[in-house]
């Protein structure tokens, strides 16, 4: 299922292992008649230092998918991993140093807290963890993103595209095993969608964050290294190396 | 519309019960007064109506004051009038009274207390049609040594018919035998008063009446015209005698009764409408929040069609349907509340007669009016607010902007406030009451329409510690605190309110107390007082000073005197102390004039204050009015400083012995030759042992007791004002549970980005103690500020030191500081146990 990219020698080699996996993964909503299953039987890995996209019509499940592996949800039957930790063991304090400590998260919107400014944003999970932010790493994610002259500023301050910058910032700060971004570009113009997904490239590339990100923007999962196709909870496809054209091939294929 | 609005109701129940809940607070405290003392009212006209209700006449001497309402004082009439009476025509039966000082002392041997009712002695009246009395078990006393006991004495300490009882009298205390047990009316005693009844030779000489009665009670023959019989009857009066008939005698006692009734009253109601008026804020502020989180609802609303009017009175009709079901819930309350108040009352020493509630269509309305006024007239800005939100605002990026320019808001602030200072300065300066409380209420309004302005600065110091102490949660906390300053300066409105006027109070309180002390310092130099224990106001033996000056160790005794008499026309009070051991007893500072000599030679002495007001010097004459002996004038023989114990006018005892008849002393004050030690202190209690209605007191015990009922009324107060904290305190909930349920989304991005839920709840809490302590700290320096002008004001009434108690003030402060830690437990538990995924997903 991995693939090994020798097309990027910057990249550290990756650790044994995928970054997260789902065994058998099952969401069920509502009971008797009205049961939906959001997930039927999901087994997917993500690799270590890979970017991959999860695709896939409204209601396929994917986002489903991600809050069940990233621990805001949880299934009603599988076993989520991140790494080798067993998430469905957890308890909620579990979850929560999980999340604060693992996992890095961009949403769609509403991304920021209003009362914060972009700096105190971006170390907020340090923060709450109260443990010290590593300053080069935090000038150089500052830096990339070109967000420096704005880390004093409070997030009705800024763009869209800034507000999400920090966003990603905030997610990466603590180097976690993975970052789950759900239709992070949903919300911006395409100028600083392609910014956007061009750091989110580079951050896999550079510095071999391991990133999965929901979307159903077949441009933007061009700038995957492999994308999952779900349609009515089931993983039906896959793609390695993708090109928005062929994306959109397999999309019409399944779709039909 | 209407589907609208209850739906709108519907959706936010738990927030508006809450509101809710502070008018039903604020209804119940003005339904309880109000069915409290119409029933204490009502139980008092049947009370009286029944006693008098046989009584067709009564003969008695004229009032001896024209400016004197309720309890008349009266001279006795001579016995021959009952002669006189009883020959007139159509008199069926006729017969004098007596009433006096006599008060039981217990089988312990300590004096019977009421509390601060009297001690009735009467004499008994055989004639069950005319008697006030209902004899129970026993009989009627007859022999000079029988006293008839009422049942609520007898009950409580064990008497039966046949037992020997102590009675402390005007003259040396006596042993009695009783003969029976009677009641009042119908009721056991008259409003927690005792009773003790003579035969009618036995009461002349006790009360020190012989040859005398205070009234003659008649009964006409049946048949006769009653006019006619009242008319012969004044025909045969002597001057100074009055004829009136038993109906016009249960309305002046009921009236008497009444007037203290309305002050108290009053002063319940004052307190109902400081906890309605800080309710007032707290549903402003909900309606402020609830019209803000329904923008975009009410914007949709307007889009497909809404008038301004139907969106304005959407939300009034809102604010009603609350108010009034607040306040039907509030009168129900309010009458379980008229029985607990009663027994608060009772725990403080004021004993009331039952009786079964009453429940006037008056309570019913003015609970109505008052809890759906205060509801609606609170939500009238916000609904205004509602009106001016454009329809655009139903658009997804539509960014809100502060209606209001704070440039106005600053203005109008201002002036309201100065108007408020400007009432309270008139009102403290001599203006009335009334002015004093609406200049507060202005002021209050004004301070909070202004707060929002340091709401942003004074959070932000307020947090600074809790960010540096708990961390992110803490500085999150502060952020949200600063955050709408607005919201926080209208939600602390409610406890600044509240904390201003205990921070008053206090103020207050530590200034009469202190003044308390230091002016019996400046009016006393006896080394002992005594007075009669408990709040009684029976006074006690004439036999005292005699029996203190036989005690060893004592130096000088003084009797002090007080009664009533009219001076220039006006009622006022008249102290009598001896002249020969002034200076050893009482400080005396004489301005002009002399002191014991002028008092020796039976003139009178007026303190500065009142020199001041009414323009008189040394050597002036007054006209005065004494009930006994008339009227005549005196001369002002000197002018002393003023004396918390003397008040404006003293005579020597002398004078006042000559001008009251049988006049019961207020204190003796006793200066011992080596000042109070333990053996005197012994010596004295052991010399009056025989007078158990009596306290012995050094100075500094006496100083100590004064503040303890300083003290004692404050913690009514508190108690009172209590209310008002505590519906502050549902404000600050409801606020922040409102800005929790705004902030779901947020909250859960913390939570997604690791935020602990304790973490959440140190959030919440950091932001309530903030909220709470910002309204706190402006609350206690307004109310300190008051609270000096207040106590300032009285300078000429006794309050000459003014203290800060900065030690109380500093509890307040952290007291606020815990109620809002206990405030924010609910809110914070809510916020802390949302959903992750779904506080995300929630738009």
């Amino acid at each position: 299922m991995t693939t090994t990219t020798t097309d990027q020698p910057a990249a550290p080699a990756p650790a044994p292992g995928p970054a997260a996996r789902a065994v058998d993964l099952v969401k069920t909503y509502g009971r008797g008649d009205a049961t939906v299953r959001a997930l039927d039987g999901v087994s997917v890995e993500f690799g270590r230092g890979r970017f991959t996209a999860v695709m896939g019509p409204s209601g396929s499940g994917k986002s489903t998918l991600m809050h069940c592996m990233a621990g805001l949800d949880t299934p009603t039957a599988g076993r989520t991993f991140v790494g080798d930790l067993e998430i469905g063991l957890l308890d909620d304090t579990g979850l929560t140093q999980m999340r604060r400590d693992r996992i890095g998260f961009v949403f769609q919107s509403f991304n920021l807290v209003p009362t914060l400014t972009a700096g105190e944003n971006i170390t907020l999970p340090a923060d709450l963890a109260g443990t010290k932010v590593d300053r080069a790493w935090f000038d150089l994610l500052v830096g990339q993103l070109g967000i420096g002259d704005r880390l004093g500023h409070r997030p009705n301050e800024m763009s869209g595209g800034q507000q999400q910058r920090v966003a990603c910032a905030r997610a990466l700060i603590g180097r976690p095993d993975l970052v789950f971004a759900d239709e992070p570009t949903g919300n911006l113009d395409s100028n600083a969608s392609g910014e956007m997904l061009a750091f989110l490239r580079r951050s896999v590339t550079e510095f071999g964050q391991s990133i999965v990100m929901v979307t159903h923007d077949a441009r933007g999962a061009a700038y995957a290294d492999r994308v999952v196709f779900l349609a009515d909870g089931k993983v039906v496809g896959e793609l390695a190396e993708p090109t928005a054209d062929t994306i959109l091939e397999q999309m019409k294929r399944l779709g039909s | 519309m209407w589907k609208v609005t209850v739906k709108g109701l519907l959706a936010h129940k738990l927030r508006l019960a809450l509101t809710a809940l502070a008018i039903v607070l604020g209804v119940t405290f003005v339904t309880g007064t109000l069915v409290l003392t119409d029933t204490l009212h009502n139980t008092f006209t049947t009370l009286f109506g029944h006693i008098y209700q046989n009584v067709d006449f009564e003969v008695r001497g004229k009032a001896a004051f024209s400016s004197d309402t309720g309890a008349a004082v009266r001279k006795p009439i001579p016995e021959s009038v009952l002669a006189s009476v009883r020959s007139v025509p159509g008199v069926a039966y006729a017969q004098g009274t007596v009433s006096g000082y006599a008060q039981f002392v217990a089988p312990d041997g300590k004096a019977v207390s009421t509390g601060g009712a009297p001690t009735l002695g009467f004499s008994y009246d055989p004639n069950p049609q005319l008697s006030v009395l209902r004899i129970v078990s026993g009989t009627g006393p007859t022999r000079p040594d029988q006293v008839a006991m009422d049942q609520g004495t007898a009950q409580k300490y064990h008497f039966a018919v046949g037992d020997h009882v102590r009675v402390l009298l005007a003259g040396p205390p006596q042993t009695f035998t009783v003969s029976g047990i009677v009641r009042f009316g119908t009721a056991d005693n008259l409003a927690g008063a005792t009773l003790a009844a003579f035969d009618l030779p036995t009461a002349q000489v006790l009360f020190g009446k012989v040859g005398q009665f205070d009234a003659v009670d008649v009964l006409t023959a049946p048949g006769a015209d009653k006019a006619t019989v009242q008319h012969s009857i004044a025909a045969v009066l002597p001057p100074g005698v009055e004829v009136v008939t038993g109906q016009t005698v249960a309305d002046e006692a009921t009236s008497s009764i009444n007037n203290a009734l309305s002050f108290f009253s009053t002063a319940l109601l004052v307190f109902a409408f400081i906890a309605l008026f800080v309710g007032a804020f707290t549903i402003f502020n909900t309606f402020s929040i609830i019209v803000g989180q329904r923008t975009r609802e009410l914007a949709l609303l307007r889009i497909v069609g809404a008038s301004r009017r139907q969106i304005f009175r959407s939300v009034l009709l809102e604010a009603a349907i609350l108010g009034l079901v607040a306040s039907v819930v509030g009168l129900a309350l309010g009458v379980l509340t008229a029985v607990g108040l009663e027994a608060l009352l009772k725990g403080f020493g004021i004993t009331l007669p039952s009786g079964s509630l009453v429940f006037e269509g008056r309570t019913v309305v003015a609970g109505i009016v008052v809890g759906l006024g205060v509801t609606v007239v609170s939500a009238i800005s916000p609904a205004r607010r509602a009106v001016r939100i454009p329809p655009v605002a139903a658009l997804a990026d539509y960014q809100a902007t502060e209606v209001e320019s704070s440039r106005r808001r600053l203005l109008i602030g201002t002036l309201v406030l100065a108007v408020g200072v400007v009432a309270l300065a008139v009102g403290l300066g001599g203006g009335t009451i009334q002015l004093v409380g609406v200049g507060a209420a202005a002021a209050f309004i004004g301070i909070g329409m202004l707060a929002p302005v340091v709401a942003r600065p004074m959070s932000s110091v307020i947090g600074r510690p809790l960010a540096a102490l708990f961390g992110m949660s803490g500085k999150l906390g502060r952020e949200n605190s600063m955050r709408s300053p607005r919201r926080t300066a209208q939600t602390s409105a409610a406890l600044l309110i509240g904390l201003a006027l205990v921070s008053t109070i206090a103020v207050f309180g530590a200034s009469l107390s202190k003044s308390a002390t230091s002016s019996v310092d400046e009016a006393v130099s006896a080394d002992y007082i005594v007075t009669a224990s408990g709040t009684g106001v029976g006074g006690f033996s004439n036999s005292v000073a005699g029996a203190a000056a036989a005690v060893p160790g004592v130096a000088a005794v003084s009797t002090v005197y007080g009664g009533q008499f009219e001076v220039q026309h006006s009622l006022s009070t008249l102290t009598a102390v001896s002249p020969q051991h002034l200076s050893a007893t009482v400080i005396l500072r004489m301005d002009t004039g002399l002191g014991a000599p002028a008092l020796a030679a039976g003139q009178l002495l007026i303190d500065s204050t009142t020199a001041d007001a009414k323009h008189l010097a040394v050597g002036d004459t007054v006209p005065v009015t004494f009930a006994q002996t008339g009227s005549s004038t005196m001369r002002i023989g000197g002018v002393f400083k003023p004396n918390a114990l003397l008040g404006s006018y003293v005579v020597g005892d002398g004078f006042f012995l000559s001008h009251f008849d049988d006049p019961l002393p207020v204190a003796v004050l006793v200066r011992a030759t080596d000042g109070a030690t333990p053996a005197t202190t012994r010596a004295l209690e052991h010399g009056l042992a025989a007078y158990p209605n009596l306290q012995v007191q050094t100075r500094a015990a006496f100083e100590k007791s004064q503040q303890a009922q300083v003290n004692q009324l404050l913690g009514l107060v508190y108690a009172l004002l209590g209310l008002a904290v505590l519906i502050a305190m549902i404000g600050i909930v409801n606020t922040l549970m409102l800005s929790v349920f705004e902030r779901t989304h947020e909250i859960g991005l913390l939570r997604a980005v690791g935020m602990r839920r304790r973490q959440v709840r140190a959030m919440i809490r950091a932001e309530a103690v903030i909220l709470s302590l910002f309204g706190a700290v402006i609350g206690v320096v307004v109310g300190t500020a008051l609270g000096v002008a207040f106590a300032a004001s009285l300078s000429k009434q006794g309050i000459t030191d003014i203290v800060v108690p900065y030690g109380s003030l500093v509890v307040f402060l952290v007291l606020a500081g815990l109620l809002g830690l206990v405030a924010a437990s609910w809110p914070a538990r809510r916020a802390a146990r949302m959903d992750v995924l779904s506080a995300i997903a929630a738009e």
